[in-house]
């Protein structure tokens, strides 16, 4: 009797960790999904690229999974299932949405309903591993150590799925076009600033603190300073995949990342402070 | 490394030197980013959009021809709704003219675009330029 107990609270957990990863995948891709600039993207974008994207985004989940996965994972294959899961909701999730909003029909040529619904997969599946693991938080988080590299990661999810978000949108490039330099300037330091801020100064839940013999700038070096290089990085990549650099100068391509930098560099911080 | 407990973190005191040498070159690649961009925006004058055409290639297509052109700007300000009107005459004839619009073309870059004709170019004078333009 206990093993079939045992079976059915297993299942019954497993059925939840899936519903807590639709609304994981819901509450953060539906921007997306409702999104003009997405669904055209999803039949333009070059192949290559929204190939690559895909396949980068298996390593990200499974690396996240390990991370911050379902149920204290420990091993990599339970980190690596976990992350075929997630991917397979934000498939699943992705389609049913795009069928119910009447933006997939049959009479659409198979590549254009596969490429709206693979592009909207990569930030549902991220949605839905955070939700699997995050909407369900019920243990402290005490004695789990955070390594350098673990939390770079963090800041790249944070700032991959901001950039998600607002990369394939035209008012990236028009705000771009319509800033001086010394707007970028500004812009870019904001970002650094508010970062830093975010993360060390306001003492939010989840938030960071330096010993009290540690200088300020410890943590300014080592954590935030490459934390916005790879929010840029992951900038660069987003706008590079979306072909929204296309043969500009290289003048106007720092511009438009830096203008993407700054959403992507508060999604670094605020991982940090939530993940 | 950053320790976790009671929801908030805290970064160690004596970290791995991999932490700082990150940091270090992470520091040179943001003062580099911002010295450049600060250069720029001290030496680079604003000038209105500057717009030339080049023709790549005319090619037949099943319903006529294509003709496929570069588009400029070489100025430091971006151009918005660029139109581009390409005319084919015959003599003082205008046999055709059609046009195309492009959304932007960015300062200091290059945009392609392709005019389509129902009339063969060849033997004809092409006149492919931009006529006009809004600021973004």
């Amino acid at each position: 009797m206990a093993v079939a107990e045992d079976e059915t609270s297993g299942f019954s957990r497993f059925v939840t960790g899936l519903g807590r990863g639709v609304a994981g995948a819901l509450f953060l891709a539906l921007p997306m999904l409702m999104t003009m600039e997405m669904w055209h993207l999803g039949y333009y974008m070059a192949r290559e690229r929204l190939f690559l994207l895909l396949l980068l985004n298996i390593p990200l989940l499974v690396l996240l999974a390990h991370r911050i996965g379902f149920e204290n994972i420990s091993t990599w294959r339970e980190a690596v299932r976990d992350a075929i899961i997630a991917y397979g909701i934000g498939i699943v999730t992705s389609l049913v949405v795009l069928a119910a909003l009447g933006l997939l029909r049959g009479g659409m040529p198979a590549a254009e309903i596969v490429g709206k619904t693979a592009l909207q997969s990569v930030p549902a599946s991220i949605g839905a591993m955070l939700g699997r693991s995050q909407l369900g938080h019920e243990e402290t988080d005490d004695g789990k150590k955070g390594t350098y590299p673990g939390e770079l990661l963090l800041m790249a999810t944070g700032a991959l799925f901001l950039s998600l978000n607002i990369a394939p949108t035209d008012e990236i490039v028009v705000l771009a076009y319509k800033m001086t330099a010394w707007h970028a300037l500004v812009v870019a330091l904001l970002s650094i600033a508010l970062m830093h801020g975010f993360v060390y100064a306001v003492s939010f839940i989840g938030g960071h603190e330096l010993s009290p013999e540690t200088p300020w700038w410890h943590a300014f070096v080592r954590f935030t300073l490459p934390g916005y290089v790879v929010a840029l990085g992951i900038c660069i990549f987003t706008l590079w995949i979306f072909e929204r650099l296309g043969d500009s100068s290289a003048v106007e391509i720092m511009l438009s990342v830096i203008v993407l930098g700054f959403p992507a560099s508060l999604g670094a911080a605020a991982a940090r402070l939530i993940l | 490394m950053t320790r976790s407990g009671t929801g908030r973190h805290r970064e160690r005191h004596d970290p791995h030197w991999i932490e700082w040498l990150t940091g270090l070159v992470s520091a040179v690649l943001i003062a580099g980013m911002l010295s450049w961009i600060g250069w720029e925006a001290v030496t680079r004058k604003a000038t209105p959009p500057d717009l030339s055409i080049t023709v790549l290639a005319t090619e037949a297509t099943s319903a006529g021809h294509r003709v496929a052109f570069d588009i400029y700007n070489s100025a430091t300000t971006t151009a918005a709704s660029v139109t581009v009107i390409g005319r084919l005459t015959e003599g003082d004839r205008i046999v055709e003219e059609n046009q195309v619009t492009f959304d932007y073309v960015a300062a200091e870059s290059k945009s392609t675009g392709a005019i389509l004709f129902r009339n063969d170019p060849a033997g004809r004078d092409l006149d492919i330029r931009a006529a006009g333009y809004t600021d973004p």
